[in-house]
């Protein structure tokens, strides 16, 4: 299986140092236990996505661009040429705009099938498909079989990133070809006015009432949460047995009794 | 007009407060209604009018819930009011993810926002596939029926909102910045050609604002026509219910899934740490058999949780104790065996949706935050639960 694994330049969480973003190490990672790997980045540099050597990288190509151009076309002509069965991108950036958009907007102009989100790959057993399991929420996971060719983005729930190498970054190639010449990137299309960053404070689930200390103690433990409870004082234990059993598939959190097929 | 002369000596008199040993006078006017100056509280009979009658033990009632409750809970009964938006100037549409056709907080939140963005004028659209009750409540004036699908196609879900999108042509669309919520937002940001403003953090009705660079710039503009909203930033709506009235959407047509095969896989109870997790048993200082106890939460499929007690008895490890010095609970049920329910134990459950509670004291607090509260032996009821599960099973 050929993969392309799309390495963007991020900046370090804390220092904004140039390095290459955990996600994108973690996508590697998937990448080579699955096929023979290659890495693309567009920008003017290739010097931060170089990282991605040290972590077992092969072949980094490096679509050499304007400072400030959109990095989409050349990814996108690239992709175009080399017709990879599978692609690998990040769910977000890191330390750049955040969007994630960046992969929606490259599998839509290769016009193939994206899938957010994974956390395993597997190849499928039809050939030319592959086995994706994907993160949902509360540790949940989703399993899917996609049609190849597919563009994957991955998420940090994915096993860690390999360990990185000196000598394996050595051994590694960057080759910087001219990338096409996209415009300049749209300036955002949303006129945003930015500010030095202040954190907000989360909204609390049940405002704190403004009454009395035993109120806005009540608010902050969910006391409120509940009037006209629904009491059984002294059932048999069948009987509590089955108020609970019944009252716990109502609110869909046990699975109903007699289903035991899989839902999507 | 003459003035009415004051006799400072009745005055004085009038004054004079009843009492034992020797003359006391009340000059502030305090003991009598209406007379100047703050009037006197007496915690003593305040405390006492708290007490509740016919209790065994003697029980407070601190929050005035016994009577007045009951009151309020008739009159809102009585006056059912929905509101109407007839002609509404605008749409503002959401798109709540509602696994398994339940809504979430998240999705309540995001017609919260909803509502903001409407103002007076505007009607909050549900684009929902599939039936999910209680869209009226939560704050939908409209409710658009998508095609639903089988199985997990967002591409196809995409193509259809992209359809609605055109049809509605609503001013805002709000998506929950959630894998599914985010995803779909991202394929019709690209479908439509409109642009995105991902993971707002903070929403008035005339901006918004995300953060970017590593959380080291604010972004802030003015609502973009597509959004997705991050977890926890607006209250959900509590107004009176809406209308929830169903609008017509012309039908889509439906291309070949790329995806063949989805399956849902549930979170495995073993692996998933307590603060993810969706479905908590935990038990407290009433339950003395904890083998029975981890047989339960096996059965149920439910992650294990414990308090304080246990966690300090060595019994339950500490990473499975709930509450302001452990776990804070963001599951949709929370089990509770024998817990008593004190304040630090309550404050890692108020996240969670609904509450059940087993305990022998029928005033314990977790009682009273529970929906449904049993009082009967936790000893009792655990082996009754696993032999239900276990006929169920067999049958
Ligand atoms: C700074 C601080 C932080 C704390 N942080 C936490 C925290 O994070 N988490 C936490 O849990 N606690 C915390 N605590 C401790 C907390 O105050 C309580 O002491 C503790 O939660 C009580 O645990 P419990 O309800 O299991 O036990 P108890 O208070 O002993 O309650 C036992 C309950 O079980 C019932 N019961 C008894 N027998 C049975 C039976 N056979 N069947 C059914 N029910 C029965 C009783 O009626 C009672 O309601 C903290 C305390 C402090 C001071
Ligand atoms: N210039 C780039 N070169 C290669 N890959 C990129 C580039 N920009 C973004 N990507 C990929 O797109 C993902 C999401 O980026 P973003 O849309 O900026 O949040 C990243 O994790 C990368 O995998």
């Amino acid at each position: 299986m050929k993969i392309v694994v799309l390495l963007s330049a991020g900046a370090h969480p804390v220092s904004s140092a140039p390095v290459l973003p955990r996600l994108e190490a973690q996508a590697l990672r998937l990448a080579l236990a699955l096929g023979e790997t290659t890495g693309l980045h567009a920008g003017p540099s290739a010097a931060p996505a170089a990282d991605a050597l040290g972590h077992g990288l092969g072949l980094l190509t490096h679509l050499a661009t304007r400072e400030g151009d959109d990095p989409i076309p050349a990814l996108v002509a690239a992709l175009k040429a080399e017709t990879p069965d599978l692609v690998l991108a990040g769910r977000r950036g890191q330390g750049g705009e955040e969007t994630g958009l960046a992969p929606y907007a490259v599998a839509a102009a290769l016009g193939v099938t994206i899938v957010a989100d994974a956390v395993a790959l597997a190849p499928g057993a039809a050939p030319g498909s592959l086995v994706v399991e994907q993160a949902l929420p509360k540790g949940a996971r989703r399993r899917l079989v996609v049609r190849l060719p597919a563009l994957v983005t991955v998420h940090p729930g994915a096993p860690a990133p390999g360990a990185y190498a000196y000598g394996v970054a050595r051994r590694g190639r960057v080759d910087t070809i001219w990338g096409v010449a996209g415009s300049a990137a749209e300036p955002n299309p949303i006129a945003v006015e930015e500010r030095p960053y202040r954190p907000r404070p989360k909204l609390m689930r049940s405002a704190p009432g403004t009454g009395s200390a035993a109120e806005r103690l009540a608010a902050a433990t969910g006391g409120m949460a509940s009037s006209g409870a629904n009491v059984l004082v002294q059932p048999t234990p069948d009987e509590a047995a089955r108020a609970i059993l019944e009252h716990l598939r109502r609110i869909g959190v046990l699975a109903p009794a007699v289903a035991n097929k899989p839902a999507a | 007009m003459t003035r009415v002369r004051r006799d400072p000596r009745a005055d004085r008199r009038a004054a004079q407060i009843a009492s034992l040993d020797r003359p006391r006078f009340d000059l502030a006017g305090r003991a009598a209604d209406g007379g100047p100056g703050r009037p006197r509280r007496n915690p003593r009979t305040e405390f006492a009018a708290l007490r509740v009658t016919g209790a065994a033990r003697p029980r407070f009632d601190r929050q005035h819930r016994g009577e007045g409750a009951v009151a309020q809970v008739v009159s809102a009964a009585s006056t059912p009011n929905v509101i109407v938006v007839d002609a509404p100037a605008f749409l503002v549409a959401v798109v709540p993810d509602a696994p398994g056709g339940r809504l979430t907080q998240h999705d309540r939140q995001l017609f919260g926002a909803a509502r903001t963005l409407a103002g007076a004028h505007g009607a909050v659209a549900a684009l929902v596939a599939g039936e999910i009750e209680g869209l009226g409540a939560i704050g939908a004036d409209r409710v658009a029926a998508l095609a639903s699908t089988q199985n997990y196609a967002p591409d196809v879900t995409a193509a259809a909102l992209a359809s609605a999108f055109a049809a509605l042509s609503p001013r805002h669309l709000l998506f929950p910045e959630t894998p599914d919520g985010g995803d779909l937002a991202r394929r019709l940001a690209l479908l439509t050609g409109e642009p995105l403003f991902p993971d707002v953090e903070q929403l008035s009705a005339t901006s918004v604002s995300r953060a970017a660079r590593g959380k080291r710039v604010a972004q802030r503009a003015a609502p973009a026509r597509l959004m997705t909203l991050g977890a926890d930033v607006v209250a959900p709506y509590s107004g009176p219910a809406r209308e929830g009235r169903s609008e017509p959407l012309p039908t889509a047509e439906v291309s070949a899934p790329a995806i063949t095969d989805a399956r849902r896989i549930p979170a495995d109870p073993a692996t998933t740490p307590l603060t993810v997790a969706d479905f908590v048993v935990s038990a407290g200082n009433g339950v003395t058999d904890i083998e029975a106890f981890r047989r339960l939460a096996e059965a149920l499929g439910a992650t294990p949780g414990a308090s304080r007690v246990l966690c300090d008895a060595g019994l339950m490890p500490r990473a499975s104790q709930v509450g302001a010095s452990g776990s804070v609970l963001t599951a949709t049920c929370y089990l509770a065996l024998g817990v008593a329910g004190a304040p630090q134990h309550l404050q890692g459950v108020a996240g969670c949706e609904h509450v059940v509670a087993v305990n022998t004291d029928l005033h314990a607090a977790m009682i009273e935050r529970a929906g449904l509260a049993i009082v009967q032996d936790a000893q009792l009821v655990m082996p009754a639960l696993i032999a239900a599960l276990e006929s169920e099973r067999a049958s």
